[in-house]
């Protein structure tokens, strides 16, 4: 019944620019991504049993940026977080979620994540989703995030700011959304730095073959407004200094959150 | 209005005339191209000229000349080869040094005010690490390994860019790709087989213009006093396994390194003209232009679906379905 009120939803409710043959300009298909989710219902209910407090700060219509903490060997954290916002946003709001330059290389991977709404990372591609008001999730740690020794989890490890001068120029809220699990879930073991799959950056070796069933944690943060107005976008000191305001609170969320959990299993 | 058009005898001035001369709005079209009889329609209004503006005096006599003495106001230019595995220094001239004069007889003319100039959305840098969107400000292809087709495209472009802000009113319009036959599409050529074969892994997005929206682009543009460059994308974006299930293909897709030598099977048996090599990054990445200029500045809005190509027996089967309900 849930799902197929959320498959409802996603293709007749969500927000989509269709160009006529029910794709959108990147190649999101609705209702590819309503059988993803519907697939996924299991992983994300019963296997990760992904709690989440505070989906209420994403604002329900126009442009706005989500700005999550980044982990794991593959991005589930980031497919986990793109379930939840489709879940539990009235009306259903597409996260299109912002990918690194190599995805669009990968053969299959890349076909299947433009269906879901995965979009790569160029500028032009942010400027055209945000024109259109439409909900982007960035992970600003980037590669760095995943490739981060176990010992450095949930220490955020880079910090590109190049989401904050989007936010200032578009007038775009920046909810920060702490992802808590994905780092115990699946530890990289080690990199194989000279391994280019793809153009990948490196070849992950997992510590275990399978994503083991940590307890997923969601906590959005209060939405924050960057800047005066859209010409601060083009002060750096302005732009690099609303970035760091995010990063600092996405880290205050990460430690309360890591505060209220019981255990990585539990 | 008096407009002079280049390759008044190819699919799209051929169109772009008669769409002239079906409304009020223009007094006098002269119609340049190559074939001594060309099938236009038959108008006091039109002056067909047959010139091969390769030759820079018969450029510049038809220019200076009768274009003068007929007060033209507006020149619309597009005379790029089409074939695409045709190449040489005629093939370049034809691309490149007709434009460049061109430009150039057209900058201090008396009568002559402004040029639309027609190029190519092919001339856009598509890789892994491109826009899915093209503004106008998106990277140009300036590969050395490309082919002639598109290194004569992008610098031909680039020379009339050169002349913006000048006397002579200039607008650039990059169109996608002319879906319609005897336009030069590699699309629609590569969508004449029954098996059209794609890279495995990949369905990148596709955008297709009509020729109707084309012409509708140009008159636009002619009757306009915009300048710069404009995006004129087309009413169909589809993913390109889409495009091949419209045309009623086979769509199988194949490890991508065979692509190359298998199409280039193709064409030594068939003749036909779609290149991979030419189409490798589009076939992965894709991309589709960003019409917003465009549509601030000319007015204009994509509205015709393109007519997908069907294959003879369908053609067939639907002709008897229309006669039969003729009959009745």
């Amino acid at each position: 019944m849930m799902a197929s009120t959320t498959f409802k939803r996603i293709v007749q409710e969500a927000a989509f620019f269709d160009e006529g043959y029910g794709f959108d300009v990147f190649g999101l298909h609705p209702r590819s991504l309503a059988l993803s989710v519907a697939a996924a219902r299991p992983i994300y209910e019963s296997y990760f049993r992904v709690d989440s407090v505070g989906a209420e700060a994403i604002p329900r219509e126009g442009p706005a940026i989500l700005v999550a903490n980044h982990a794991g060997v593959l991005p589930v954290d980031g497919a986990m977080l793109c379930l939840d916002v489709l879940r539990r946003t009235e009306p259903a709001r597409i996260p299109r979620a912002i990918a690194d330059h190599f995805v669009p290389r990968l053969p299959l991977v890349s076909t299947l994540f433009a269906r879901l709404g995965v979009v790569n990372g160029t500028p032009a591609n942010v400027r055209c989703l945000l024109d259109r008001g439409e909900l982007i999730a960035i992970w600003p740690e980037g590669v760095a995030g995943p490739a981060k020794r176990f010992a450095d989890r949930y220490r955020i490890q880079g910090w590109r700011v190049g989401f904050a001068e989007l936010a200032i120029r578009y007038r775009a809220p920046v909810v920060p959304v702490a992802i808590i699990g994905a780092e115990e879930s699946w530890p990289l073991l080690t990199k194989l730095r000279g391994t280019h799959v793809f153009g990948s950056p490196y070849l992950p070796i997992p510590a275990s073959p399978i994503p083991l069933p940590a307890h997923y944690h969601l906590r959005y943060g209060m939405p924050h407004v960057l800047g005066h107005d859209s010409a601060d976008a083009s002060d750096p000191d302005l732009v690099a200094s609303a970035a760091l305001e995010v990063r600092y609170a996405l880290e205050r969320l990460i430690d309360d959150a890591r505060r209220e959990r019981r255990g990585v299993f539990r | 209005m008096r407009v002079m058009v280049t390759g008044a005898t190819a699919p799209l001035g051929a169109a772009l005339v008669r769409a002239l001369l079906a409304t009020n709005r223009v007094e006098l079209v002269l119609a340049v191209g190559r074939e001594r009889e060309p099938a236009l329609p038959s108008d006091p209004r039109l002056l067909y000229r047959a010139v091969d503006l390769t030759r820079r005096r018969a450029l510049h006599d038809l220019v200076w000349g009768e274009a003068r003495s007929r007060g033209v106001e507006v020149v619309v230019h597009g005379i790029q080869h089409r074939r695409a595995r045709d190449r040489g220094a005629r093939i370049h001239a034809q691309n490149v040094e007709t434009t460049r004069e061109l430009v150039l007889a057209c900058t201090a003319h008396p009568t002559i005010r402004r040029l639309v100039y027609r190029s190519f959305a092919e001339i856009y840098a598509v890789h892994h690490l491109a826009s899915n969107v093209f503004d106008e400000e998106a990277p140009l292809d300036f590969a050395p390994s490309s082919p002639q087709w598109l290194r004569d495209r992008v610098e031909a472009d680039l020379w009339v860019c050169a002349h913006l802000g000048g006397p002579l009113q200039i607008a650039v319009l990059r169109c996608a790709e002319i879906f319609a036959p005897g336009t030069g599409s590699q699309l629609w050529d590569y969508l004449q087989s029954r098996i059209c074969l794609r890279p495995l892994g990949f369905d990148p997005m596709v955008n297709v213009l009509s020729l109707d929206d084309a012409v509708a682009a140009f008159a636009a543009a002619m009757h306009g006093s915009a300048t710069g460059v404009f995006n004129i994308p087309g009413c169909d974006t589809l993913p390109l396994s889409r495009a091949i299930t419209e045309s009623r293909r086979a769509d199988v897709p194949v490890p991508g390194p065979l692509l190359a030598p298998l199409y280039g099977l193709r064409h030594s048996a068939t003749g036909l003209d779609f290149r991979y090599d030419m189409n490798f990054q589009r076939f992965h990445f894709g991309g589709v232009l960003d019409g917003t200029r465009a549509r601030v500045a000319l007015g204009y809005v994509p509205r015709t679906h393109v007519s997908w190509p069907r294959p003879w027996w369908l053609v067939l089967v639907e002709q008897l379905g229309a006669d039969q309900n003729t009959r009745r």
